[in-house]
């Protein structure tokens, strides 16, 4: 493969991805993400050593875990905000670390939505939404408007598209920065830690939000303290302690059944 | 050397045409005029006259170095060499081209034939005579002692013992003193400029000042508060040049002109005129200090408006390299990276006054041809703040939350796309207090330029007081001028960074 040409390798991609879904409407299991023996290594810190997993198309996953597990950076190693230091991460089939592969055009198709929004306070909520597609996919302004507007109409926030980032709670910023990421139309989305730095009563909205996506069939892998969210939306649980992954299953098995020490200690203290 | 390359000074075109002018109407009129006030004198036409008659000179010179060329109150060019030249050409029947072109740009004007003359307080030295040809000596120079008029403890250079003597860097006088320090037991202290070594001498912190005599004595004459208690030193003698084996009949002509002054006395007039005690350049009560604004302002302005400019062009250039360097710091080309830190660090561990030399004395000699003051003092001042704005460039996009390039990045946008719609744009704001600080620091360090002759605000306040010696007024009214200039500079700055960033 090569996607050297970056025009050719955005359609290839692309195609890939869509022909993986067919694939998966057929019934073969192509991998939306495929993780084998990835390993994090910070200086004398090793924070991930050796996680092996793999996520279908489709599937809701949540990551739990105490705080230093790990959780974030495995989650940042999927669109290669973080480099692994060795293993392999490859989404749809695609390995992230082979140089070359295209980064950006990668990422087009992986959505991610930060615990501080990190939204652009230089411009407007609506401009926020249209740079990417008017930038990258060269969608006219008009239509890049028109979509900022029919997703901010999805997540609520309609009448702010002409306010500033910093003039709204943190609640209606994550949920736009949740329609920035969809946007891009992607065929993952990321979650780290995306209601951990919201006040209480503003949680309920924004997890609406990331409850309509899990609905809609849209792949999804979540970094959360929610454990009751958790447990509602995840299609599997995997928790993560000291790098490792220490049990995985689904949400009934983990929450409810949970088999290693380690877990039941980690759900005595948060639930 | 410093000395002289201060004394060089930039003269605009227009003002060097101007006084071209003026020379060559000045000339023509001599000549209109001449035979109808003496007709019995083109009678006795000499060969030497003869010889020269109707014929034009072009005279180079320096531009301050009084009392033998400076400008009085009204602009116009005069001192010893000025009148007496003039005079002579008046007597002999030939007209001169005066351009005043600093004393360096005045000998490389004769040596490129742009010239045919050069008078301009010339030492006549053997090692001159080996390139130029002289006239008989015009004045004998030579040094003397000066000390402040109220001071009744020094009465001879004995009387110097423990004290400081003010001379000027590189002068006959420097020499002398040099050569009597350790026989007296006086400190000597070289400075740059006839008028900072008499300031010393009245603020105290010399007791005396040992200078070439006309200088001296026309400093005295003008009231710069200083008297002489010893007799002059015998030294050199001062000439006018030309290429060696050319225009033998204006030496010729000018030999005989200044015997003739010399024989009916209008010569000891000329020269009392500006060093004796009834001296005309002494003003009968000293003007006062808005007389002094008045006279002061029109090159006062000149120079600001040089400063303004220089600092203008100097601080786009400044701004480019800040941005692209500023990146380039930033950049994860390990090459970029290093050739940004390379440059900061030089420019940042060396002295402005350092690279002005160098572009201006340094290079031209390196490369064979010369280089504009103006590209000089812009290299200079760009380039050292170049490297401050590399930093502020560099500290502002490191200030913007490390969020804002992950945010854009997950997108899919560029590292380049990210920079320039999401980081810069806000590091910008970041960034527009240290810059109005640094064009602020820049405006102030144009002022270093006088060094090299550059006609800034500074410089053309030091012209003024090289000749009136009124050295604190003369600073005080510059120092308002750039208080009002930074402050009205600021002000504009902070409205438009206020405007662009509600």
């Amino acid at each position: 493969m090569n996607f050297e040409d970056p025009d050719m390798d955005t359609r290839r991609l692309t195609r890939r991805i869509r022909q993986n879904q067919s694939r998966r409407n057929q019934g073969e299991s192509q991998m939306a993400v495929s993780i084998r023996d990835l390993h994090k290594r910070y200086g004398d810190t090793e924070v991930l050593k050796g996680i092996d997993m793999e996520v279908k198309p489709g599937e809701v996953i949540s990551i739990i875990g105490p705080s230093g597990a790990g959780k974030s950076t495995l989650l940042r190693c999927i669109n290669a905000l973080e480099m692994p230091t060795s293993g392999t991460i490859s989404v749809y089939g695609i390995d992230i670390s082979d140089p070359k592969t295209n980064i950006d055009k990668l990422r087009e198709h992986v959505g991610m939505v930060f615990q501080h929004f990190n939204l652009f306070p230089n411009m407007s909520v609506a401009d926020n939404i249209m740079l990417a597609p008017h930038m990258l996919h060269k969608t006219p302004k008009e239509d890049a408007r028109q979509q900022a507007l029919d997703l901010l109409e999805t997540v609520g926030l309609q009448e702010k598209a002409d306010a500033r980032p910093t003039d709204l709670s943190g609640g209606q910023q994550q949920r736009v920065a949740i329609a920035r990421a969809l946007a891009m139309h992607p065929d993952i989305m990321l979650f780290d830690e995306a209601t951990s730095a919201l006040d209480p009563e503003m949680v309920g909205d924004v997890l609406e939000v990331i409850r309509s996506l899990a609905e809609g069939g849209m792949t999804m892998i979540l970094v959360t303290h929610e454990m009751a969210f958790a447990r509602e939306v995840s299609s599997r649980v995997i928790f993560t302690d000291a790098g490792i992954i220490e049990e995985e299953g689904t949400p009934e098995q983990i929450f409810g059944h949970p088999q290693s020490p380690r877990l039941q200690s980690f759900l005595s203290k948060v639930l | 050397m410093i000395a002289k390359h201060v004394r060089q000074g930039w003269t605009s075109g227009p003002g060097r045409w101007a006084i071209g002018l003026l020379a060559l109407v000045l000339g023509l009129s001599a000549l209109i005029v001449a035979p109808l006030a003496t007709p019995a004198q083109a009678a006795e036409d000499s060969p030497a006259a003869q010889a020269v008659h109707g014929r034009t000179f072009r005279v180079a010179t320096d531009t301050t170095f009084a009392p033998f060329e400076f400008r009085d109150s009204s602009g116009k060019l005069v001192g010893i060499d000025m009148d007496l030249i003039r005079k002579i050409a008046d007597i002999e029947g030939f007209s001169v081209q005066i351009q005043s072109l600093g004393f360096n740009a005045a000998l490389q004007a004769l040596n490129s034939q742009q010239a045919d003359v050069v008078i301009a307080g010339m030492t006549i030295t053997d090692q001159r005579k080996q390139v130029y040809d002289f006239t008989d000596p015009y004045f004998d120079s030579g040094v003397q002692m000066a000390i402040a008029k109220d001071n009744d403890q020094i009465h001879s250079y004995k009387d110097l013992q423990g004290t400081v003597v003010a001379v000027k860097t590189g002068s006959e006088g420097e020499a002398f003193a040099k050569q009597r320090a350790a026989q007296y037991g006086f400190t000597v202290k070289a400075v740059d400029q006839s008028s900072t070594m008499y300031e010393m001498v009245k603020s105290g912190n010399a007791q005396a000042v040992i200078d070439d005599y006309p200088v001296l004595a026309y400093g005295i004459a003008q009231g710069n508060g200083l008297k002489t208690v010893t007799k002059k030193e015998p030294g050199a003698s001062y000439g006018a040049a030309v290429r060696k084996g050319e225009n033998k009949e204006f030496v010729a002509a000018f030999n005989e002109g200044l015997a003739k002054m010399k024989a009916d006395g209008s010569y000891k007039k000329l020269v009392d005129s500006y060093v004796g005690h009834s001296s005309k350049g002494a003003p009968a009560s000293r003007p006062g200090f808005f007389e002094l604004v008045r006279q002061a302002f029109p090159s006062l302005m000149l120079g600001l408006r040089n400063t303004l400019a220089i600092t203008a062009i100097s601080f786009v250039i400044a701004l480019a390299i800040g941005i692209i360097l500023g990146l380039w710091r930033i950049s994860p080309n390990r090459i970029l990276s290093w050739i940004a830190r390379i440059y900061v660090a030089v420019f940042r561990g060396t002295p402005v006054l350092v690279w002005a030399f160098f572009f201006y004395l340094g290079v031209p000699q390196l490369i064979g041809h010369r280089i504009s003051i103006w590209l000089a003092g812009a290299l200079t001042l760009s380039l050292n703040s170049g490297a401050y704005l590399v930093e502020i460039v560099r500290g502002a996009i490191d200030s913007v939350d490390v969020g804002q390039m992950e945010g854009a990045r997950s997108l899919g946008l560029t590292r380049r796309m990210a920079l320039r719609r999401v980081i810069l744009p806000q590091a910008v704001r970041f960034a527009t207090p240290s810059i109005i600080n640094q064009l602020v620091i820049m405006l102030k360090d144009s002022s270093l330029l006088l060094a090299i002759g550059f006609g800034e605000l500074l410089y053309q306040a030091q012209q003024i007081y090289a000749a009136n010696f009124r050295v604190t007024e003369t600073l005080f009214m510059v120092g308002v001028i750039y208080f009002v200039a930074i402050s009205a500079l600021t002000w504009m700055a902070n409205m438009l960074d206020r405007r662009l960033h509600r």
